[in-house]
């Protein structure tokens, strides 16, 4: 197969879509200003893991907070933020990730926040997964004064391992009745607010259409994935994965979503058909488990030129057709609450994450894993022990990172990096 | 010490511990990782609640699954004892809601279980009742209580009437009058000290509740008898706790701790519950108004700390290094204190060695801050 250039294909965006998806993302971000400040329109302050599509369909632009907090740290601008949070009282082991939009809003003087920062918002809606979520979106709506809906988490009492085999067709298997029917009232209560908000009427119907086309739009991320995993040399480096995947998920089932899945699917294609790598070369294939390290994103492709190694996979693009798809779409509403009742313990805890983690690893052919040890996020740094465990019992030997995503004063980048040269070193040959 | 003190002190004290020791005793015990449950439907069923503590025994087996910094004390003694084996013949374990940390532990000893590492166990199982507000929440709550009286029965061979739940909140609100009055002897001139009072008022959980009133009425009428205690009175905020180790810190410097954010003092001491139509709403309903734990909503948390300050000179503020969510509070709570004039310290500590010098130096500055105010305020 041929192989092009290093010098070529180590650039910093190797693919012309990734280009086009930071674009529309800062494109919409100042659309969203303009809609706020201008024509006072309504947006929400979402949690990553709350069903955007309902936000959508009823015209309420909603804005990830995860999202916000990664611009921030890969801005640089968290640092001054998190001091002002400390000088403030609010202690250094409290999460960071979720409550640097927070921060930004509550201590917007302490930093040059992005893009000019957030409007106020008329809305804020977290599940409540983690203990700190329902202060810290509690706080956030006070501070700007507007509404919170929460939408509680029950607990899966009836544990399912092979979570992504049940999901797409066996939805009902997978979430325990009762579950389901309370996180479908809750996201029929967050429906009625926000009828109220926008005046529109919620139509099932158009739900039914719009999870048809998220499942479109994931099913093409499957082939990503799959041309990913089978490519002889990793065609895509993970950083570029999740722009392209993650500005198409915060607009799921959109007619710019689905254009650009595909058109971000053809250019992994073409690359894959022309035999382009990453990293030309590719030694050793990487694993990074846990969120992305927002701040130093650069981490990420620092080992290719020295040992040839290339980050294959993180859950960001796994998590989409695995996490997301939902055939049998009779009741809309129960299709979507499966997907939302635990979405994000599958990333996480066991049984669920050490299994689909280890399955992917091995479906990724991936060579060493490195595991976040999340600094401040508390409770999502559970299941940390079992899923490293699960990982070497599938051969794939584990070195473990302590940092926090967002916060950045505590990370030393160049120990960080000559642990990792030494762990490939050591443990890998390479 | 009178003997109604001893005897209930033991109770708080030992239960867990002696977990192990006797099938014959364990045959009878629902095992749980905080005071949350609805006691009156496990007695109701025929048995009776165990509370897993913190204590200052390792837990070297639990260390190797449980990461560290994330979970306090008594998750980790929990699991410990799952993976020593003496939780093998307990009728059940039941892990509540309270917090992220105990689902974790329910997700943890159920893994623990599923890879053979815990083989040894009893059947463990989640309580998941929630503490948010909403009528699906509500619905949510009573169809888990239900199901938790399901799992009881089928551990105990009973499954308790509407007739006898009625009957057993009836004995427990005595139990909870005799715990208020325990808890009343802290108010004003505090006659015993919190380190002497909070495993009083903690063994509410682990006694059959006609032993548990006659003992704590015993206990009130021997602490009446006493002079008051001197020296300023602090609450213990932040970080609900399930021991005395602050509360002794605290008052070797000359305070008396008497009230503490715990569902261990004030789930005993609550209002009655009225148990109306159905008694399983009843009991749903109150776990999730009165539970104090990281998911009571902040609101309901201001509030119960509002109602305690108006009988203390000075607040200690507990965030240790597992907190994940009390610390979000304290801005806000900072500010009300300041309001008040009431002078505060906060602890972020671990369990050892504690208190620090530091904190111990912080905690001497706040009783002589105390005092003067008491001095000055009368």
């Amino acid at each position: 197969m041929r192989r092009v250039a290093a010098a070529s294909t180590m650039a910093d965006k190797q693919l012309a879509v990734t280009a086009a998806a930071s674009a529309f993302q800062k494109e919409w971000f100042a659309q969203l200003r303009q809609r706020v400040f201008e024509r006072r329109e309504p947006y929400a302050l979402v949690q990553a893991d709350v069903p955007f599509e309902l936000f959508d369909l009823l015209d309420v632009p909603a804005v990830s907070n995860q999202w916000w907090a990664a611009v921030i740290a890969a801005k640089q601008q968290a640092p001054g933020l998190l001091d002002a949070m400390a000088a403030d009282g609010l202690h250094d082991g409290l999460c960071r990730y979720c409550s640097l939009g927070y921060a930004s809003m509550r201590y917007g003087d302490a930093a040059s926040v992005p893009w000019g920062g957030l409007p106020p918002p008329r809305l804020l809606c977290a599940r409540l997964t983690c203990d700190c979520i329902h202060r810290v979106f509690s706080m956030w709506a006070d501070a700007c004064g507007a509404d919170f809906v929460e939408i509680d988490h029950a607990g899966a009492g009836e544990l399912q391992p092979e979570w992504w085999t049940l999901g797409r067709r066996r939805w009902r298997e997978l979430v325990e009745p009762h579950r389901l029917a309370f996180t479908v009232a809750a996201l029929e209560a967050l429906v009625a607010r926000l009828e109220a908000i926008s005046g529109r009427r919620f139509d099932p119907g158009a739900l039914r259409a719009r999870l048809e086309r998220v499942n479109q739009q994931e099913e093409i991320f499957d082939e990503v994935r799959d041309l990913i995993a089978a490519a002889p040399e990793c065609p895509v480096r993970m950083t570029e994965q999740i722009s392209n995947v993650m500005a198409t998920q915060w607009v799921r089932g959109s007619d710019w979503a689905l254009s650009h899945a595909r058109a971000f699917r053809d250019e992994v294609k073409q690359r894959v058909d022309a035999g382009i790598a990453a990293c030309p070369g590719e030694r050793v294939r990487l694993m990074w488990v846990g969120a992305g390290l927002w701040h130093d994103t650069d981490f990420y492709n620092a080992f290719e030129a020295s040992h040839g190694a290339v980050f294959v996979w993180s859950m960001y693009l796994a998590f989409g057709p695995d996490g997301y798809i939902r055939y049998g779409l009779d009741d809309p509403m129960a299709a979507l609450a499966s997907r939302t009742a635990s979405f994000n313990e599958y990333l996480h805890n066991p049984p669920w994450a050490p299994d689909w983690i280890a399955h992917q690893a091995v479906q990724h052919r991936i060579d060493a894993a490195l595991v976040l040890r999340p600094r401040s996020m508390k409770p999502s740094a559970t299941g940390r022990l079992f899923i490293e465990r699960a990982l070497e019992r599938a051969g794939v030997p584990v070195l473990p990172i302590e940092a926090d995503v967002v916060d950045a004063r505590a990370w030393n980048p160049e120990a960080a990096r000559a642990a990792v040269r030494s762990f490939l070193d050591e443990r890998m040959g390479a | 010490m009178s003997t109604a003190i001893d005897t209930l002190t033991a109770a708080f004290n030992d239960a867990f511990a002696q977990l192990g020791q006797s099938a014959e005793h364990d045959r009878r015990v629902v095992v749980t990782s905080w005071p949350s449950l609805p006691i009156e439907i496990v007695r109701a069923s025929g048995l009776r609640l165990v509370v897993a503590r913190a204590s200052d025994t390792a837990t070297p087996a639990a260390d190797s699954h449980l990461e560290p910094g994330l979970f306090p004390g008594r998750v980790r003694q929990l699991v410990d004892a799952a993976l020593a084996g003496r939780l093998a013949h307990v009728a059940r374990v039941v892990v509540p809601r309270t917090s992220d940390c105990d689902y974790k532990c329910f997700l943890y000893l159920r893994e623990l279980v599923r890879g053979g590492l815990a083989a040894a166990m009893a059947p463990t199982r989640l309580f998941d009742l929630l503490q948010s507000d909403g009528a699906h929440v509500g619905r949510h709550n009573v169809e888990r209580t239900r199901a938790l009286a399901d799992t009881l029965a089928d551990a105990s061979g009973h499954h308790p009437s509407d007739d006898e739940l009625r009957d057993e909140i009836s004995v427990t609100n005595t139990a909870r009058a005799a715990a208020r009055r325990l808890a009343a002897l802290r108010i004003g001139a505090a006659r015993g000290s919190g380190t002497e009072l909070f495993p009083l008022l903690g063994a509410f959980w682990h006694l059959p509740p006609r032993e548990y009133t006659s003992l704590a009425n015993q206990a009130a009428d021997d602490l009446a008898r006493r002079a008051p205690l001197p020296g300023p009175r602090v609450l213990l905020a932040g970080a609900p706790v399930d021991g005395t180790d602050l509360h002794s810190a605290i008052e070797s410097r000359g305070a008396v701790v008497v009230d503490e954010l715990s569902a261990w003092s004030r789930g005993g001491a609550d209002d009655d519950i009225r148990c109306g139509d159905d008694p399983m709403a009843a009991l749903a309903d109150a776990c999730r108004c009165r539970t104090i734990g990281a998911r009571l909503p902040a609101a309901a948390m201001r509030d119960r700390v509002e109602r305690a300050l108006d009988h203390v000179d000075a607040v200690v503020v507990s965030l240790p290094d597992d907190d994940a969510t009390f610390g979000w509070d304290y801005p806000a709570l900072r500010e009300r204190l300041s309001a008040r004039g009431l002078p505060h310290a906060v602890l972020r500590g671990g369990a050892h060695p504690f208190p620090s010098s530091a904190e111990g130096e912080r905690l001497e500055r706040l009783v002589d801050a105390a005092s003067r105010r008491r001095v000055h305020h009368g």
